[in-house]
């Protein structure tokens, strides 16, 4: 993960449609080399941002960096570097799996070479002959991340690409995502879905109300600065830290401490003749961290 | 030309060409059959219908096959407004985001598909009018190629009307409708003077040059000067395609 030299950097973007706004003067950076996850409820400004940063809409106010280029106006220049799902895979129903990517290629301006190879990476070999009409949701997914990964893109925009697949589906397409980072490649995946960018995601970027909340590599945010501490007595344990004003809660047979400093809370426990019989880096979950951020109860 | 190329295996990797092709045939042929042969094998029960005789069978098919402008028009709205259904149009964008490029991709092929199609309902014609038409002679080679570039004129335009339309309605079925409501009303306004410098109709009958209202007893709309005509065919391609452009540029934006 690159953050020095990020694949895209948005400052101050500002999207409306008539009296919405979908986009409120957004601030993020996706790092490059990495798979970012971009989170947010159902209209929080995730796929107005891409149609954004592929130049599919104008915007109003702000600035689009993307592999160091102004968008819109270095569009041209860019766009044989991206790969993008946009909403659903934009493949041509009546055609078949191989002439839907012989399409991309020309519509790239690549040759078809590299077309067998997408076609065994996703696990179409078999069907590239079937009319995309006849294929699952899943096979859909999977010929248009091949279609995206056509001209070998330096960066990868998938919006909401896990919608829909059946668990083996996402597992599937999950495992093909991490390759394609670990290759050096930059991922950007949209979900509402905490699970899928938990699974997935190096760096994660949370979007509500088309704005920032909070942005950062994921196992940062997971950790949150709290210890987990497991003792025989989690009453006395708890009196004791609120005595030495730390905060702690319950969580299932032990207790999340608001504090990142763990023998600093072995040292309180210790004074209060608590012994803690395990102690460690709390970690809590992607759903916690977004609830607790967005305020947003029906996720 | 990588463009052109998705441009055309879009285009002829599906049935919809293929069966359009077939309609026009069908079309073609009992135009055919009525005008040509009904005439003669069945003179009592055809009475009224003129019995054409070589050459003027020859230009006068060329010209009812060309006049099919249902054809390029119903092409352009169902290729491209088949785009706007999912986001094939949005995805073409991410690949090569000039909409000019795109447009004009789009328009050459398609327009080059009708040309290969009312070409072949010609020659189909002309076979016909060769074997079973009465009379001698027929158009020298300058008189084939001008048809060439005169029936191209024409699927020019009513690609280009069939893409604006689309464009401007994102939606298959209105687009249709808008279209072919300028294909049936612009021949009744071009019986006014004012709009007959301007109409379609007009200069597609006019690029032909052939007087029929003696044979038909109607009076058909031929009285632009070839460079007229040209200039109105070429303006409404101009037309089409600027509402093109306009049209996905306005919602893309």
């Amino acid at each position: 993960m690159n953050l020095t030299d990020p694949a895209i950097e948005i400052e101050g973007l500002v999207k409306r449609y008539k009296s919405t706004t979908a986009l409120a003067g957004l601030d993020c950076v996706v790092p490059s080399g990495a798979i970012t996850g971009l989170l947010g409820p159902n209209g929080a400004g995730k796929t107005t941002l891409f149609r954004s940063l592929l130049g599919l809409t104008r915007t109003d106010a702000g600035r689009i960096l993307v592999l160091d280029q102004e968008i819109p106006r270095g569009l041209v220049g860019v766009t044989k570097k991206i790969g993008a799902i946009i909403e659903e895979p934009g493949l041509i129903r009546a055609l078949t799996g191989r002439v839907n990517l012989h399409v991309a290629a020309d519509q790239l301006g690549f040759g078809h070479e590299r077309i067998d190879e997408l076609l065994e990476f996703v696990g179409l070999q078999g069907d590239a002959g079937r009319k995309v009409d006849e294929y699952s949701k899943g096979m859909r997914q999977r010929l248009a991340l091949a279609a995206a990964l056509i001209g070998d893109p330096q960066l990868l925009l998938l919006d909401e690409p896990l919608d829909g697949l059946d668990p083996a589906g996402q597992m599937a397409f999950r495992a093909r995502l991490r390759e394609i980072a670990d290759s050096g490649q930059t991922v950007v995946v949209s979900s509402h879905d905490l699970a899928d960018i938990e699974a997935l995601a190096d760096y994660v970027v949370v979007l509500n109300h088309g704005k920032l909340v909070t942005e950062g590599p994921l196992e940062d945010m997971l950790s949150g600065g709290f210890t987990r501490v497991v003792t025989d007595n989690s009453d006395a344990a708890l009196a004791a830290l609120s005595t030495a004003g730390i905060d702690a809660r319950q969580d299932g047979g032990a207790l999340v401490v608001e504090e990142e400093d763990g023998s600093r809370v072995v040292r309180v426990l210790a004074e209060a003749g608590i012994y803690p019989k395990e102690v460690g880096p709390a970690r809590s979950t992607l759903e916690s961290v977004f609830l607790g951020m967005t305020g947003e109860d029906d996720q | 030309m990588s463009l052109l190329h998705a441009e055309y295996l879009k285009l002829s990797r599906r049935r919809l060409y293929y069966m359009m092709v077939i309609i026009l045939a069908a079309l073609v042929g009992l135009l055919a059959f009525f005008l040509l042969i009904f005439a003669q094998i069945a003179p009592e029960l055809a009475e009224g219908v003129p019995v054409l005789e070589k050459p003027m069978a020859y230009i006068f098919g060329a010209q009812q096959v060309a006049g099919q402008t249902w054809f390029p028009l119903i092409l352009a709205v169902v290729m491209l407004g088949s785009e706007f259904g999912s986001t094939v149009w949005a995805t073409a964008l991410t690949r090569d985001p000039r909409r000019v490029n795109q447009i004009s991709a789009r328009f050459v092929v398609l327009a080059l598909a009708s040309l290969l199609a009312i070409g072949a309902g010609i020659a189909g014609w002309s076979i016909v009018t060769a074997i079973a038409v009465p009379g001698e002679g027929g158009p020298g080679v300058d008189e084939w190629l001008g048809l060439v570039w005169k029936v191209g004129l024409i699927e020019l335009a009513w690609t280009a009307i069939g893409l604006g339309a689309v464009a401007l309605l994102r939606s298959v079925g209105p687009a249709i409708g808008a279209a072919l409501a300028l294909y049936f009303i612009d021949p009744i306004l071009g019986l006014w003077g004012p709009w007959e410098t301007v109409s379609l109709s007009a200069a597609t009958t006019s690029l032909f040059q052939i007087d029929f209202a003696g044979g038909f007893g109607v009076t058909f709309m031929s009285n632009l000067s070839l460079p007229h005509a040209v200039a109105v065919i070429l303006g409404w391609t101009a037309v089409g395609l600027f509402l093109t452009w306009w049209g996905l540029h306005r919602r893309d934006a």
